[in-house]
């Protein structure tokens, strides 16, 4: 397909926009996961900020 | 005799000077960067870029000058844009001194990132049907995302020889964010939607404060390679914060490598702006189009939040929608402000920063799908 046109333009502009918002939901699912990590265990803080 | 010969001797003089090729463009250009100049110092607007540019830009107009000739010192900091090293560590430096707890906290505002992002679209639908070429489109439409490093990075990759008016109508509609987004806002929302307060946010804990860059970092490198030295640049920054024992390292990338990075970037885009290249018809189209972009993307935004509050039982606040154009922190803290204006105790700053960042996240994913699309 012709790349240089206004058609493909809107097409462009439409497939990247709701890609856009598909992979963005998926980082918003990555970050909705990251709680249960918790379940893992925890990082103490103190300990960690003397470690250097 | 000797008056001619005198004549003569200081015609050749003056042709080997810079004052022979001065020209009123020069003039104008040279007006442009001491206007840059006065904004930052008397306005305030963007000083830490605006000081640089604007001082590159006037000597970048001095004709005679061979700073920005291949050998000179303005030529070797363009080559650091060129070569695509600057944007990437302005990334790092914001990924040192940023908190993603509120992002983390609140995942499903991610969404506005994507939905303040239409401006993007009608400006590179706009730039095709006024002539330009799809990949200068596209340069032009990602001025809409509001991320100046992203822009840069976008632009060199589509179409360098527009850096100059891309780089310049992003920043200066970024410093301008404050005048160009509340009347959108306003237009949008009614006074009750904009006093919808939000709930306290969870803490958010160390172990997901460490995991999220390196998650993300996968994530962006597996998915999106083409814009993957940014957010892998900025989770680097962000991982150094957030572990504790690099503090001497954060500290490093979010002050001393974010300052000569700032210096040398405005050094590379002041020294672009020459009047040959930057005073013709499409810099005006440029300015125009950021414009549409920034107005369309706010109100996309807006609309986005109006639109999820029709799916949650618990709505949100939907001035939220237009701190997902990114921005960081200029755009939540204009959501912020206009919440204020309604209820002076309505706090929205930490909850906008959520969508505002995930908005960074959004411009990389649109400018990521487009960088496949069109190569």
């Amino acid at each position: 397909m012709e790349k240089d046109t206004v058609t493909f333009a809107i097409m462009l502009s439409v497939i990247d926009f709701f890609l856009s918002m598909l992979l963005i939901s998926g980082i918003g699912v990555i970050l909705w996961l990251l709680p249960f990590l918790n379940k893992l265990g925890k990082l103490d803080e103190e300990s960690m900020r003397r470690g250097h | 005799m000797f008056f001619d010969e005198m004549l003569h001797f200081f015609g050749q003089m003056a042709s080997q000077t810079g004052l022979a090729h001065f020209w009123w463009g020069n003039v104008l250009m040279i007006a442009v960067g001491v206007s840059m100049i006065l904004l930052a110092i008397i306005k305030k607007y963007e000083p830490l870029l605006l000081v640089g540019i604007g001082f590159s830009c006037i000597i970048s107009n001095v004709p005679g000058s061979d700073l920005t000739l291949p050998g000179g010192l303005f030529h070797y900091a363009y080559e650091g844009v060129q070569l695509l090293i600057l944007p990437p560590l302005i990334f790092f430096g914001v990924g040192a001194m940023t908190d993603f707890g509120p992002m983390i906290a609140n995942p499903k505002l991610v969404i506005l990132g994507a939905a303040a992002h239409l401006g993007i679209f009608v400006a590179l639908i706009g730039a095709k049907l006024l002539g330009f070429t799809i990949y200068e489109a596209g340069a032009i439409g990602i001025i809409g995302g509001a991320d100046g490093p992203m822009a840069i990075f976008m632009t060199m990759k589509l179409a360098p020889h527009l850096l100059p008016q891309i780089s310049v109508a992003a920043y200066s509609y970024m410093a301008l964010m404050p005048l160009i987004q509340p009347p959108v806002m306003r237009l949008l929302t009614t006074k009750r939607e904009r006093q919808i307060r939000m709930k306290q946010m969870r803490t958010v804990s160390r172990v997901e404060r460490v995991a999220f860059p390196i998650v993300i970092g996968i994530v962006v490198n597996l998915l999106l390679p083409p814009v993957a030295p940014l957010i892998t640049m900025l989770m680097l920054g962000n991982l150094f914060k957030e572990v504790l024992v690099t503090e001497r390292l954060a500290k490093a990338a979010a002050n001393e490598v974010m300052n000569v990075v700032i210096v040398i970037l405005t050094i590379a885009i002041g020294s672009t702006m020459g009047a040959d290249k930057f005073l013709t018809g499409s810099t005006i189209e440029i300015i125009g189009l950021g414009l549409l972009a920034f107005v369309f993307g706010t109100g996309s935004g807006v609309i986005g939040a109006k639109i999820m509050n029709l799916f949650l039982e618990e709505k949100i606040n939907p001035l939220l929608g237009s701190a997902g154009i990114a921005s960081v922190p200029i755009a939540a803290r204009v959501a912020h402000v206009v919440a204020l204006q309604d209820d002076p105790e309505n706090f929205l700053i930490y909850h906008a920063m959520g969508p505002n960042l995930a908005g960074v996240f959004g411009t990389a994913l649109s400018g990521g799908i487009m960088l496949a699309l069109l190569q």
